[in-house]
Order: structure tokens, then sequence, then C-alpha cells
């Protein structure tokens, strides 16, 4: 083992990667305009959902209720007659509308309340839904009971807080799958393009050996990944703002884990493609279930029970709950040891492959 | 002194294709050996196994006194393959320094032959320029500067001058001659008579199978034949058909 040819091997890498300005930007730039959009699109005001609201009459209740929809921030509450309500929803200038009658609130008897939903948009409807449900027993409360108070629950956090929202439940898992998708990527077009021009050959036949080839793109790319996963690292918490807990260098470790076998990874199946175009048609085996399954978006939990013993059976599934762990609960390395150890035997599992495909170089 | 390669009765098959065919010969250090023959010989295959690049099916590769394929010589031979296959995006004096620190050269050692060989091969303008502006004479000489950097014993070289003009030819092959001189041993295929005749011993591949190895002059007397194309249609035993591409 030479580390003088490791390095040589190393070198080469950064230095090609260097020449390749717009694969940088496809590392470094892509992951944070991604960021960006999702920052914006989970944090930016869209339109906000309508609800026509028709009192048929005015009641205590009724301005209650009114108030209390009045105060929800995603939706805009309309006063309106009952026949241009209706038509407006079917039109769908509005996306429900809630008829209030004028009953007066006793014991015992139930206001007849009338909810139409436009009812195409699933996430309109259920935002109408819940914040009607949400408004109504609060408001029988308010208005039936003497001091005029209604319970109040104030929610203690052991972990986010109030101002917790997608994008930080998102972003700690979205540096791990850059960081694994794009070093993937990368190595099996570059290791396959090295069996295409013929110069495994002359590495085959030069006095490096398979540990040292294996190694020394293992250092060239992880150098790359963890440069990405600082400035993801460093964006997401100084530019988004994103909520975190633990410590930042343990979020670039454990990146550092997942590329290591991500390298390997691409090194392995290259030897399985013959064409760039065949490189490409692996991303829907490896990287599409792992969007999928690794509870970046759906909590693993709430899947299917088949669907979850898959999901840990994928490396990404670790790596993001560890990810999760660090960023948001604070975690530290002593907790995450089964973690470390399923990245780790991963590796190493992925090296140990990715060698067994060099040795069939010498055919 | 031991022979550089000693082949006894080296066969190769892929899957039912039997490349190389029960093949025995010997070269002596110190000589340029010329390997002719038509595309589809077998040539290419027999140097890939002299390098280690593929493994004998049958029989007994010998390279500088080890069983090939061995890692523990690698560091001793230079191989040039038939297509560069070196980094297109790099520049030929980052190619350069890549092979030269495999084979553990380094700092003004590493320098000074980079010089020589650019100097040498005539490319000394072209050194920091990346080889995807190279044409393909310029790409085979590039090839060539990084099978030679790193002062091999043995050169194995798969047709070094396809596509060169023949000034820079001669040069190649005075530069070659120099080599064999200084005692290092230079294994090259070939499918030109001209070059054919430049070397000391020279071997006639055909169908994988070596029809004859001797000097160029003990071939001619042999077949009687002035010529070594006729040389080699007699020993082929099948007059008028094409030894190879002019």
């Amino acid at each position: 083992m030479s580390w003088q040819r490791v390095l040589a091997l190393m070198l080469r890498i950064v230095r090609q990667f260097r020449r390749d300005k717009r694969t940088l930007a496809l590392i470094l730039v892509v992951p944070v305009l991604v960021l960006s959009l999702l920052g914006y699109i989970y944090r930016g005001s869209g339109e906000p959902t309508r609800l026509a609201v028709v009192l048929e009459g005015d009641s205590p209740l009724a301005r209650q209720v009114l108030a209390l929809l009045e105060e929800t921030s995603s939706l805009q509450v309309i006063v309106m007659e009952r026949e241009p309500a209706l038509q407006a929803v079917d039109r769908r200038e509005v996306d429900g509308v809630l008829v209030l009658p004028a009953l007066p609130v006793q014991p015992g008897t139930q206001p007849e309340v009338e909810l139409i939903l436009e009812g195409s948009q699933p996430s309109a409807a259920g935002a109408i839904a819940g914040a009607v449900s949400r408004a109504l027993p609060q408001a029988i409360i308010q208005t039936m009971s003497p001091s005029g108070q209604a319970i109040q629950i104030e929610p203690r956090f052991l972990h986010g807080g109030p101002q917790f929202d997608q994008l930080d439940y998102f972003a700690p898992t979205f540096i791990g799958f850059f960081a694994f998708f794009f070093v993937f990527l990368l190595t099996s077009v570059s290791f396959l393009r090295e069996r295409l021009q013929g110069s495994i050959e002359r590495l085959i036949v030069s006095p490096l050996d398979r540990r040292e080839i294996v190694l020394g793109y293992m250092l060239g790319f992880t150098l790359f990944a963890t440069v990405q996963s600082i400035v993801m690292v460093i964006f997401t918490v100084a530019v988004l703002r994103i909520h975190y807990a633990g410590e930042l260098w343990l979020v670039v470790f454990l990146t550092f884990l997942m590329t290591v076998g991500a390298v390997n990874l691409g090194i392995f199946l290259s030897a399985f493609a013959r064409t760039e175009l065949q490189v490409v048609q692996f991303i829907p085996i490896v990287i599409t279930p792992q969007g999928l399954l690794s509870g970046i978006i759906w909590p693993v939990d709430s899947l299917p029970r088949p669907l979850q013993w898959l999901a840990q059976a994928l490396p990404l599934t670790w790596a993001n709950e560890a990810l999760r762990a660090v960023m948001i609960r604070g975690e530290g390395l002593d907790a995450l040891g089964l973690h470390l150890a399923v990245l780790i035997g991963f590796a190493a599992a992925m090296a140990a492959l990715a060698m067994v495909t060099l040795r069939r170089e010498v055919a | 002194m031991d022979a550089t390669i000693v082949a006894d009765e080296v066969s190769r098959t892929f899957g039912p294709v039997r490349a190389i065919d029960r093949l025995t010969l010997e070269i002596p250090p110190g000589v340029i050996y010329g390997l002719l023959g038509p595309s589809g010989s077998g040539k290419t295959t027999f140097l890939r196994m002299v390098v280690g690049a593929l493994r004998p099916t049958e029989g007994r590769l010998l390279v500088l006194g080890r069983t090939m394929p061995d890692r523990a010589v690698a560091g001793q031979i230079g191989y040039m393959p038939q297509t560069a296959a070196l980094y297109p995006d790099l520049t030929l004096r980052e190619n350069l320094a890549f092979f030269g620190r495999i084979y553990g050269l380094r700092g003004r050692k590493l320098e000074d032959r980079v010089e020589q060989l650019v100097n040498d091969l005539g490319l000394l303008g072209w050194v920091d320029q990346p080889l995807y502006r190279f044409s393909s004479g310029m790409l085979q000489r590039a090839s060539l500067a990084c099978a030679l950097l790193h002062q091999p014993e043995l050169l194995v070289l798969d047709e070094p001058t396809v596509g060169l003009d023949p000034v820079l030819r001669r040069s190649l092959w005075a530069h070659f001659r120099q080599l064999a001189e200084q005692g290092k041993t230079l294994l090259i295929s070939t499918h030109t008579m001209d070059e054919a005749d430049r070397c000391d011993l020279l071997g006639f591949l055909r169908g994988g199978r070596l029809l004859a190895s001797d000097t160029p002059a003990a071939l001619r007397l042999q077949t009687g034949q002035a010529d070594l194309e006729d040389a080699f249609l007699a020993l082929a035993g099948q007059p008028g058909i094409p030894v190879g591409e002019p």
C-alpha cells in the first residue's frame, strides 16, 4: 500500500473535477437552488384558501365562529349572501361555503351548520374542514361559559418548537440525499469512462493495487461531497435559518460515511454498465426507492409494514434517522451507535464488492 | 542472462475463440522483438498477457522471471495500449505527472523526465494543453511518453507508430534502438513491413499461432524470399492473401 500512489489518484480526480465547471456547479449550486426553492415553497406566502361565510341571522354564536375563522392565518374569509356564495363555489372563486343559521344556542339543541366544499383540491378542502371543526366547538364553549373563557392549551415541545415546520423536518435529510445521489452518479460515470477510454487497463497493469484504486477514488470523491455538505449545512443554517440543535460537524461526518458507501456502490455498479445511458438507468433502481422510502418526506413509521422492512434495508434510512437525531433532537455520537455501525457496515460491504469487480478486470 | 519473456505453450481463449494457440517463444534482454501479423491475429491478446492485463488460459508465461500476471514486476514494465487510454480533460503535463507518480517518480526527477520526453517526442509546445485538443498522432506520442516515463526494463508497445509521419516514425525507431542498446527489451506489434525490418527478432503471428520466430535475415533465408511480406506469405502457406493493412 503506497500513499503516494493513492494521493496521485486522488489528485487526478480533484483536477478533473476542477476542469469540469459544469459538474462542479451541479454538485455545489444545484443543492442550494433546490433548498432555496423548498424554503420558498414552505415559507413564502402562497394564495390563501378562500372560504365564503353565509350568516343567515345574527347570533352570538355565529359572530364568534366568524371571528375565530378570521383569526386563522391560512384562510381568507369573505362574508356573502347564500346565492352568490353558492355560485362562487361553483365557479371555483372560493374553495368552500359555510352557512351559519341563526339558532339560539340552548342546551340540548344542535345548530344546523352547512359546509359545502369545492373539493377538487384536497389540501384546500382539508384546511377548511379542519378550521371549521376547530372553530365551532370553541365558539360554543366561549358563548356558553359565563366568563367567556375557553380552555386554552399551551403545548410544551420536547424538540423543535412552535416555529418548527416541514422545511426543518426535511432539510437534514436533503443534505444526506444529495451527497449520496451526486457521489453515486459521478463515481459510476467516471469509472465507466475509465473503462471506456481504456485507462483502467493502464491502472491495472501499473503498480497500483485494487485497494489503492478504491481508496484513491474514495478520497477524491468524498472530498467534493464533504465540501458539498459543508456548503449545504452553512446555507440551511445561515440563510434558511433551519432549526438545529446538535453539532454540525456530526452532520458532515454522517454525510461523509454515506458518500464512502456511495463511491463504492458506484464503482461496483459501473461494472454492469456499458454506456453512460445504462448508468443513468441505475437511478430508478438505486436512487428512487431510497428517495421515497428512507423517510425524507413520509416518516418510515407511517409506511405499510412490508415497506417498513424494505426501508430498514436501505442505508439512506439510517443516515436520515441519524441526521434528524443530530439536527432536530441534538443527539451526540453516543446515541447513534447502531446507525454508525449500519453506515460503516454498508460502506465496508460496498468497498468489498467494488474490489471484487476490480479483480475481474484482469480477465 | 535470463530471457526477459519466456512463453511456454501459452494459450488464451475467449469463449469458443482461441485467440492465442500454444505459443512458445523466448525474448532475450536488450533486443527489439517485432510481432507481425494481420489484425485479429492475436497480437494485442499476447501483449496484454505479457503486461498482466489478461490471464493465460493454458501454459506458462514468465516475464522478468515472474509468472504473469504478477504485480511485483508491474513497475518494470511500460505499456502503451493501442488506443491512447489517457485522460482527455487533463493537460499532457498532468497526465504524465499522474502516471509518473503511480510509478514512483516525484519532484525534480519527474519534472526532468517530463521535460526530456516532450522534447524527444516533439510535444514541447503542447505540454500544458488538455489532451482533447490533440490530434490522433499527438495522442499516440503522448501515450508513448506515459509508457516511457519510468524507464522500464521491458517496453510493450501496441502499434506505436500508426498514423505518424515518416520523419517522426524514423526518429521514434532511433529512440527504440537507443533503449535496446541500453539493455532494455522492447516488444512491439506492427503490421507494416518496413518496421518489421528494423527489429532484431521477428515473430509471425497468424490466427493465434506463431508461424516463425527468428531474425529478419534468417526468415528471408529460410523462405528464400527477399521480401519480408513474401516470407510471411510463404510461411502462412497461402500466397496471395494480404498480410495486413498497408
